[in-house]
């Protein structure tokens, strides 16, 4: 059947890449030219931020300099890349299923002969396609940024950190993806709000002891910029949980999805 | 209950959605080649029992065979055999005509262009313009060309010319026949009665969930009902009567009769009688 509807969805949903990769890659890669006329004032800054404490542990700075472009890259650039592709994927996911439902065009797309399984296995592949497209766009912006400041990034703890921020993106596109397959209408404040939700769980565990095991929950931790540049390792078993969430949400959206009523 | 001939066959179907009952023990057979006509008041059970018949809704008790298959089990199969038309026509509003009627057309693995040409020329649609463009009856267009272009075993239509002007209906209607003569056979959903009498052979009449009579279109409309006027001491009156003709006359024969006329009620006011609810129970 020649993939019919993975190559539907891509189109669908082309503008939205485009947006998305123009505002967060863009973004990045002017940073990244920012670093150059800051440079001279980065070394105060660095200062003040690693002497904040807590804080200053949360966001990373107290393992990595800002003044060096692989720091400025790890600390403010990385935050910009985490949660926005956190919110494309998160996007991306919650209205793949549901938008059939809300758009009233379930009727037309189930009732052709390809099967509920399949529609939800290839708009699942859509999804996971854009947003490997979306980091590979962004990715080229940040190599290109480090090229036009005169440097290039640290190969190993780049690709480390990249792939990392795939794993990420990909469980949170997921989690959003299973919402999708319950929902009858497209949940992107929910989505959006768990992206950036997710988020702040990772700087509470880091600000509060108490509140360490939420690092076990939220994938921004083990996908954090600061700690890859600084260790050049992601820890394994927070890879093995996240894709074992990866694996749950789909399994849990297709047990859903072909189970459950479609409306009109 | 079952025939080789049938094309539809539904069986004890039930479904409820929550406590909220949609049909019970729905029980219908279709034959090949046959245009049916399935009719019923709003809030019957039609779209239930059409979108169980298609997958759409998931039900609780029932068997329902379409083309010799489960539809629990032969889904795809089915749908490959099958073209549908919802009563609303929606598709994705960014896509052109063209690209919708392709899209359609591949889902089958079919190239259908020279049937999809065809049928867009007859009913007037312009496949260059976008979805988000298209007025309701023009999108009913469309759904009429997704649904017939891969000439289907079965279509299944729902109020398929609600929103059409008299012309397109004429033209639709047309395609019905010419795919029905060819061997596909029609499952009409209809408010308009006449267009149930005028091209469908059998009829099922649902109503609050279940199906109260199957038969032909003409034995339907075949009934006891008769329509009365009578003149009497100075003043008109008429009323629909199912009852005795003895028990008429002599109700007649109390009142100074200037002029009667007895006569068989229109078929839509067969119709409405099995609508009507309380009609129903006086008689």
């Amino acid at each position: 059947m020649r993939m019919i509807i993975l190559k539907h969805e891509l189109k669908m949903n082309l503008k939205s890449l485009m947006i998305w990769t123009v505002c967060v890659g863009f973004t990045c890669f002017g940073c990244l030219l920012l670093f150059g006329s800051l440079e001279e004032s980065m070394e105060e800054i660095a200062q003040s931020y690693s002497n904040m404490g807590a804080l200053s542990t949360a966001i990373g700075m107290d393992k990595i300099s800002i003044a060096t472009i692989d720091g400025f890259y790890a600390t403010e650039i990385g935050l910009i890349f985490a949660i926005g592709g956190a919110m494309f994927a998160a996007m991306t996911g919650v209205v793949a299923l549901s938008k059939e439902e809300e758009g009233h065009t379930s009727e037309f797309l189930y009732t052709l002969p390809v099967g509920r399984r399949r529609v939800l296995l290839e708009k699942y592949a859509a999804m996971t396609v854009l947003v490997i497209l979306f980091n590979g766009i962004c990715i080229v912006w940040s190599v290109v940024g480090f090229i036009l400041a005169g440097e290039l990034p640290p190969r190993q703890e780049f690709i480390l950190y990249h792939a990392a921020q795939f794993l990420m993106h990909m469980e949170v596109g997921s989690v959003c993806f299973l919402i999708s397959a319950a929902s009858r209408k497209k949940q992107v404040g929910a989505a959006l709000g768990l992206a950036v939700f997710l988020y702040v769980m990772d700087l509470m565990c880091r600000l509060i002891p108490d509140m360490e095991k939420l690092k076990y929950v939220t994938p921004y931790y083990f996908s954090n910029a600061a700690d890859i540049f600084t260790e050049n390792a992601v820890d394994g078993g927070m890879v093995g949980i996240s894709m074992a969430v990866i694996i749950f949400s789909v399994s849990a959206a297709v047990f859903v999805y072909v189970r459950r009523d479609l409306t009109a | 209950m079952g025939t080789e001939k049938a094309v539809i066959e539904i069986r004890n179907l039930t479904k409820f959605y929550g406590k909220h009952k949609g049909v019970q023990d729905v029980s219908m057979n279709v034959e090949k080649g046959d245009i049916f006509g399935f009719l019923g008041p709003n809030g019957a059970g039609k779209s239930t029992t059409i979108r169980s018949m298609l997958g759409l809704l998931r039900f609780q008790k029932g068997e329902i065979r379409l083309l010799g298959r489960d539809v629990v089990s032969g889904q795809r199969e089915i749908l490959r055999e099958v073209g549908y038309m919802p009563s609303e026509a929606m598709f994705y509003p960014s896509m052109k005509v063209k690209e919708v009627v392709r899209f359609a057309a591949r889902a089958r693995g079919m190239d259908c262009t020279k049937e999809a040409n065809r049928i867009c020329e007859i009913l007037e649609v312009d496949r260059e313009k976008r979805v988000q463009e298209l007025s309701l009856g023009n999108r009913k267009k469309v759904s009429i060309v997704c649904a017939m272009q891969h000439k289907p075993k079965l279509l299944i239509l729902d109020e398929p010319t609600s929103g059409l002007d008299p012309l397109m209906q004429e033209a639709f209607f047309k395609l019905i026949l010419e795919y029905n003569r060819q061997g596909t056979t029609c499952f009409l959903s209809s408010h308009v009665l006449s267009e149930i009498k005028r091209y469908c052979q059998n009829a099922a009449i649902i109503k609050d969930g279940a199906v109260i009579r199957q038969d032909t279109v003409e034995n339907l409309a075949r009934t006891n009902v008769r329509r009365v006027k009578v003149r009497h001491d100075g003043q008109e009156e008429e009323f629909v009567y199912t009852g005795e003709m003895g028990a008429l006359l002599h109700r007649l024969s109390g009142m100074n009769v200037e002029d009667l006329l007895i006569e068989e009620p229109l078929l839509d006011e067969v119709f409405m009688h099995y609508y009507d609810h309380d009609l129903m129970d006086k008689n």
